[in-house]
C-alpha cells in the first residue's frame, strides 16, 4: 500500500481518548488568547505611544529646550513640523487600524499571512520614519550648536571642527542602529515563524 | 442572547472537536502544547463565530480557523517548552486493525509526518482529512496546480522513508 494511503486509512479512525465536554470547553471561550497579532496589536500602540512621547516630552517639560528650539524656528518653520508630525502620526494610526481590521483568521492561510506582514510593514515604516527624523534633528542640532552654543564652541576651537563633525555622525549613527537592532531583534523573534512560513508558501508558487 | 449563542457554539464545537485535536497532534510535541494550542484555537474560532455564517459547513469553517491559528496565529507559551513530550508516535492506533510490518510502517510514518514544515503538514492534514484539490487550494491560498505538484512531492518523500 503506498505511504498515504496507509495513513489515511488510519487517520480517520483515530479517535479523542478524552473528550472534552461543554464543562471543558466553555471557560476556554473566556480565556485570554496569546496570539501574536494581539502581541503585534500591543507593540503598535507601544510604539505610537513611545514615539510621540520621544518627540513631545522635551518640549513640554524643559524649558531651555523649549526656548532653543523656539529660537531655532522663530520662522514658523517650527509650527509647520509640528503639525506635520501630528499629521504623521494620525496618518499611522488609521493605515495601522485598517490593517488590524483586514486581518481575518478565516482567511486563507496565505492572505492571513500577508495581511500580518503588512501590519508589521507599516510599524516599521513608521519606527523608520522616527528614525529619520530623528537624525535631521540630530544634524539640526549639532549645526546649530556649533554656531550658537558657547561651550560648544568653545570645544570646536580647541579640538578642531572636523573632529566635531566625525564626532557627531558617529554618535548619531551608533544611535540609530542600536535602536534599529533593537526592533530588528523583537521582531525578528516574533515574527520568524511566520516569515518561514510565508517563504515556504511563495516557494510553491515558483 | 449571548448564552444562545455560546450555547450553540460550544455545542458545534464538541462535535467536531477530534478535527482541532488532530491539528493539536500534527503541530505540537507534548500534552501542553497540545492543549495550550486546542485553547487557542477554541478562543480564535468562538471570536470569529458571530460571523459565521453558515453558508459553509461548520466544520469546514473550523478547518481553516484551526490551521490558521496553528500555523500563524499561535505563540508557544513558555509553560509549553520542557514538559514530557509525547510517548513515541504521538497518534493512537488500533493495533489489531494492522500487521506487525503495516503497524510498523504507520509508525516510521507518523514520525516522518510530524518532522515536515508547517506548510507540509497542511496539506498533508487536508489530504488526510480527504478534502479535494480544490478546497486544499482555497484553503492554503496557493493554485490547485501547485497544491497538486507538492502533494506529489510529499507522497514521494513519504514512499522513500518507507522503502529507502
Amino acid at each position: 500500500m503506498d505511504g498515504l494511503d496507509l495513513l489515511k486509512k488510519d487517520w480517520n479512525k483515530q479517535e479523542v481518548q478524552d473528550k472534552l465536554t461543554t464543562k471543558d470547553i466553555l471557560p476556554m471561550l473566556h480565556k485570554k488568547s496569546s496570539s501574536i497579532v494581539k502581541l503585534l496589536f500591543y507593540i503598535s500602540i507601544a510604539e505610537l505611544v513611545f514615539w510621540t512621547l520621544v518627540n513631545s516630552i522635551p518640549y513640554f517639560t524643559s524649558e531651555t529646550y523649549k526656548n532653543k528650539l523656539d529660537s531655532i524656528y522663530s520662522n514658523g518653520l517650527m509650527i509647520g513640523l509640528t503639525f506635520f508630525s501630528y499629521v504623521v502620526i494620525l496618518v499611522f494610526i488609521f493605515l495601522l487600524y485598517k490593517s488590524y481590521k483586514s486581518i481575518s483568521v478565516t482567511d486563507n492561510i496565505k492572505s492571513l499571512m500577508k495581511s500580518i506582514i503588512n501590519t508589521r510593514k507599516i510599524i516599521k515604516y513608521y519606527v523608520l520614519y522616527n528614525l529619520i527624523m530623528i537624525g535631521i534633528s540630530m544634524i539640526i542640532g549639532f549645526y546649530y550648536s556649533s554656531h550658537y552654543d558657547p561651550n560648544v564652541i568653545k570645544a570646536i576651537e580647541s579640538a578642531g571642527m572636523s573632529m566635531y563633525i566625525v564626532i557627531s555622525i558617529i554618535v548619531s549613527v551608533v544611535f540609530i542602529v542600536v535602536i534599529w537592532l533593537f526592533y530588528r531583534l523583537i521582531y525578528g523573534l516574533l515574527l520568524k515563524r511566520l516569515n518561514t512560513n510565508y517563504n515556504e508558501l511563495k516557494k510553491l508558487e515558483i | 442572547m449571548k448564552n444562545e449563542l455560546e450555547q450553540n457554539f460550544v455545542k458545534q464545537l464538541e462535535q467536531h472537536q477530534n478535527i482541532i485535536h488532530k491539528v493539536c497532534r500534527l503541530y505540537t510535541n507534548n500534552y501542553d502544547a497540545h492543549n495550550d494550542l486546542f485553547q487557542e484555537i477554541t478562543i480564535q474560532l468562538w471570536k470569529a463565530y458571530p460571523k459565521f455564517r453558515g453558508d459553509s459547513k461548520f466544520s469546514t469553517w473550523m478547518y481553516r480557523v484551526a490551521l490558521n491559528t496553528a500555523i500563524t496565529l499561535y505563540r508557544k507559551s513558555k509553560r509549553t517548552i520542557n514538559t514530557q513530550d509525547y510517548d513515541g508516535v504521538a497518534f493512537k492506533m488500533k493495533s489489531e486493525d494492522y500487521d506487525d510490518t503495516e503497524e510498523q510502517q504507520l509508525k516510521i510514518l507518523y514520525k516522518a509526518v510530524h518532522q515536515l514544515n508547517d506548510i507540509e503538514k497542511a496539506l498533508v492534514f487536508l489530504y488526510l482529512e480527504d478534502k479535494d484539490y480544490r478546497e486544499i487550494s482555497e484553503t492554503m491560498g496557493i493554485s490547485e496546480v501547485n497544491a497538486r505538484v507538492k502533494m506529489n512531492r510529499i507522497k514521494k518523500k513519504l514512499r522513500t522513508i518507507l522503502n529507502p
